[in-house]
């Protein structure tokens, strides 16, 4: 199904489609509408397609939007189609569905995309902005994005200058848009296996002198810069030390030395970590999260995130 | 050590219980296997226990530490909901379940309990009562002779009892000062686990995190409310239990008025535990008392056939297996408003819901053209179990010429708006106890309310003979609980 973008034709396909589904024979209850946001999705490439839907696909049970997915192509025109997602929950004879719209266009187009979206956004309801891949940090028409939204989710990690990457996000905060990392949202497990280990009284905060953070992979990645800021920022009174090691990237271990004392968290397994504190040790999930997860984390987080702030300023 | 977090993060980081033993008297009973056990699981794999928690269990049955792990670990693989089993996870959970065995009539098992305390060492200890209602005050007497129910300078000692909370007033209140003799009230946690449920916690956040309902919430709009919990399923081998305590005393005395209390209390000055007690308690209280003469126009009882031929049931039963109430609210916000409550075995399907049902449009304004009433109330239903929702049915033009109206429906769906997973209601509850917010638990004045409400109910049926059975299985209940409706020109929702 597609039309020309004009506002008012996806909005009127928006209306067929619903009626479709209402229609359908398979939905004899009929179909519950569901909407509590819209999702602005900045795609890169066509090849993502596939990945940007099943990623809407599983973030639509748990925040059900109108997804509108932007997504470069060149050499095409611009073009636009609307897509429901449905599912049935457990136990229930009424299909619950969420509507999509997406919009290809030639990059020259894309800035031009802008403008269409306004009529296209719920009213009422926050905007979220996801900027997927390292095109965010780059593209002014992604940038012109900017201004929609209620919140913009990037990820660092992709982008191809991390530094860069980081004064881009640093100014929006500034200028008062409220701004997400999903290369922070992948430290939320450490975050907490570290954080429990003050909640336990194992160690005295003010005992601690030194930590010591593991990562893998090669460069400085923004992983580890966030981490050591939010440690600097937990534990004024410690040094804190990154080390790379010639491993998976991500965090692998974080050691904190206090007096005699030594608490280890190093990950055992692509699933577990192990916490290790005085003579005990014990193992925590630690499963590696998908984009998905990452993506319900942020989106269940439309207010301020103080802590996150403070990292990033 | 009581340094404050520098890592804290509550917007993203779950709340998370403080160093304790948890002792399970009843270890290897059902509810251990099947809700226990489970929950404490998965909250140690959603990181919310800490490393040095512990679990003590005690049962008749002698078990090591290891054959005690075994049986949970089995229990957990085929209990566990929603959830995945991780065998490392439960490896490292299981290093810290430890079993002692004893009869609880032995004051000696109360030494090896206390001994064995000592040993774990953890600061604080939860006791949870998962025994035959019979035995709660058998523990407790033995916690307090063995001097291990007083809680201690950085350690709280706390109790956790299972309904039935007594089998009438009397019993409760005799039961309370018992308890009472060992444990504060602020240590102790009476459970009803439909307190724990999220779709009941919902009603307070419906009612008072919005501005539009409130204002309608009163007789003045209301007609009236309808609070079902049926199941399909019968009494599925706890015959003997239930011959006991049927269903008036089973769901109505314990959960529904509780959930009716959600309903209709008045908004507490602040969300604090005591707080949302002190109006639940006030709400209970203020159901009117049935008279003895009005208790058989206001309550019907009811038997399935096939009840009698359970096994552990006597072959002449009286035991209520549904039974359906209407209470009055005696205060200025429902005076007048029937409150319908039922609940029952072996009915058309598992279903717990409140209907509100509000007064129709003061004038009919659009006449009927199919000899039906020209409009219908709109009806709100919040949803606890199944399908944790709520509803709301409103009149609407059908479409063509003319001006036919027609019900439809606007739907929430808890499950589809919020689709992460809901942690089960024991979770919530154990959580709860452990940092000491009982918010969600009953209080004492709370029970001797509900038992009050019902007292008139059951000192009748007692010296009563009913001609049990009086409904088919899968049927709504007996004909009798629908003209107790139709009395006051109402009938039940039945769908």
């Amino acid at each position: 199904m597609s039309v020309a973008v004009q506002p008012e034709k996806i909005l009127r396909e928006l209306r067929e489609l619903w009626d479709e589904l209402g229609r359908a024979e398979e939905t004899p209850g009929g179909v519950l509408r569901a909407c509590a946001m819209t999702l602005l999705v900045a795609a890169e490439e066509q090849g993502e397609a596939e990945q940007v839907r099943k990623t809407l696909g599983v973030l639509m049970h748990d925040h059900p939007s109108r997804a509108i997915v932007l997504r470069s192509q060149e050499g095409s025109g611009v073009e636009a189609r609307v897509f429901a997602e449905c599912w049935m929950p457990f136990g229930r004879h009424q299909q619950i569905c969420a509507e999509g719209i997406e919009i290809t266009a030639g990059g020259a187009e894309l800035s031009e995309v802008v403008h269409v979206l306004l009529p296209l956004m719920v009213p009422d309801l926050p905007v979220v902005l996801w900027c997927r891949g390292g095109r965010a940090f780059t593209d002014p028409a992604i940038e012109a994005l900017f201004p929609l939204a209620d919140k913009i989710i990037f990820d660092s990690a992709a982008a191809s200058d991390a530094k860069a990457a980081l004064q881009l996000l640093r100014s929006l905060r500034a200028r008062g848009r409220r701004v997400a990392d999903l290369t922070w949202t992948r430290l939320t497990g450490w975050r907490e296996v570290l954080s429990q280990l003050f909640d336990d009284g194992v160690l005295d905060p003010d005992a601690v002198a030194s930590v010591r953070i593991v990562h893998g992979g090669s460069g400085a990645s923004t992983c580890a810069l966030y981490l050591t800021k939010w440690i600097e920022q937990g534990l004024p009174g410690a040094r804190v030390m990154v080390e790379s090691a010639s491993d998976e990237p991500g965090i692998r271990a974080i050691t904190l030395l206090g007096g005699s004392a030594e608490v280890s968290i190093r990950r055992t397994g692509p699933s577990c970590v192990e916490a290790r504190a005085g003579g005990r040790s014990y193992r925590t999930p630690l499963p590696p999260v998908t984009e998905e997860a990452l993506m319900r984390e942020e989106l269940s987080i439309l207010g301020p995130d103080s802590v996150f702030d403070r990292v990033l300023a | 050590m009581n340094v404050a977090n520098p890592f804290a993060d509550p917007l993203r980081f779950d709340r998370r219980v403080p160093e304790c033993t948890v002792v399970i008297f009843g270890a290897n009973g059902d509810l251990t296997k099947r809700k226990l056990m489970p929950a404490l699981y998965r909250l140690a794999y959603e990181r919310r226990l800490p490393a040095s928690f512990a679990i003590l269990g005690n049962s008749r049955t002698p078990l090591s530490d290891d054959a005690f792990r075994d049986k949970m670990h089995e229990a957990v693989k085929r209990f566990l909901e929603d959830s995945p089993f991780d065998e490392d996870i439960w490896t490292s959970f299981a290093r810290n379940l430890y079993f002692t065995a004893g009869d609880l009539n032995d004051p000696e098992l109360f030494s090896k309990i206390g001994a064995k305390l000592g040993e774990l060492c953890r600061p604080n200890v939860l006791y949870y009562l998962s025994t035959q209602p019979s035995y709660y005050g058998t523990v407790v007497d033995g916690l307090g002779a063995a001097g291990i129910g007083e809680s201690r300078p950085g350690g709280w000692r706390r109790i956790v009892i299972e309904k039935p909370f007594g089998h009438d007033l009397e019993s409760a209140r005799e039961l309370d000062t018992r308890i009472h003799k060992v444990f504060p009230e602020e240590e102790v946690y009476r459970i009803d686990h439909y307190l724990g449920k999220e779709a009941v916690q919902n009603i307070l956040a419906f009612r008072f995190g919005n501005g539009i309902f409130e204002p309608l919430w009163n007789r003045r709009y209301v007609n009236h409310v309808q609070i079902t919990a049926s199941e399909s399923i019968g009494v599925e081998g706890r015959g003997a239990y239930y011959q006991e305590a049927g269903a008036l005393r089973d769901m109505i005395q314990n959960h529904l008025l509780q959930v009716m209390a959600t309903v209709a209390m008045e908004p507490s000055a602040v969300f604090e535990p005591d707080a949302v007690r002190d109006e639940r308690a006030k709400l209970l209280r203020s159901i009117k008392i049935m008279k003895p003469e009005e208790v058989p126009l206001h309550a019907v009882a009811g038997q399935y056939r096939g009840f009698r031929q359970e096994p552990g049931v006597d072959a002449a039963s009286q035991t209520d297996t549904f039974t359906a109430a209407t209470f009055y609210v005696d205060n200025w916000r429902w005076a007048g408003v029937p409150f319908y409550v039922r609940s029952g075995k072996r009915m058309p399907k598992r279903t717990t819901d409140i209907a509100i049902q509000f007064n129709t449009a003061p004038h009919a304004l659009f006449a009927s053209q199919d000899g039906g009433p020209p409009t219908r109330p709109n009806l709100l239903i919040l949803r606890i179990q199944p399908e944790e929702g709520i509803s709301l049915r409103f009149m609407s033009k059908q479409p063509g010429s003319g001006m036919r109206l027609r019900p439809v429906s606007m739907d929430f769906n808890y499950g589809s708006s919020f689709g992460e997973r809901s942690p089960s209601a024991y979770e919530t509850l154990l959580v709860d106890a452990m940092v000491g917010d009982a918010t969600l638990y009953t209080r004492q004045d709370m029970v001797e309310a509900s038992w009050r409400a019902v007292q008139p109910v059951l000192d009748d049926w007692a010296s009563r003979r009913f001609d049990f059975p009086n409904y088919e299985p899968g049927s709504w209940g007996p004909a009798e609980a629908d003209a107790m409706l139709a009395r006051n020109g109402h009938r039940w929702r039945n769908s």
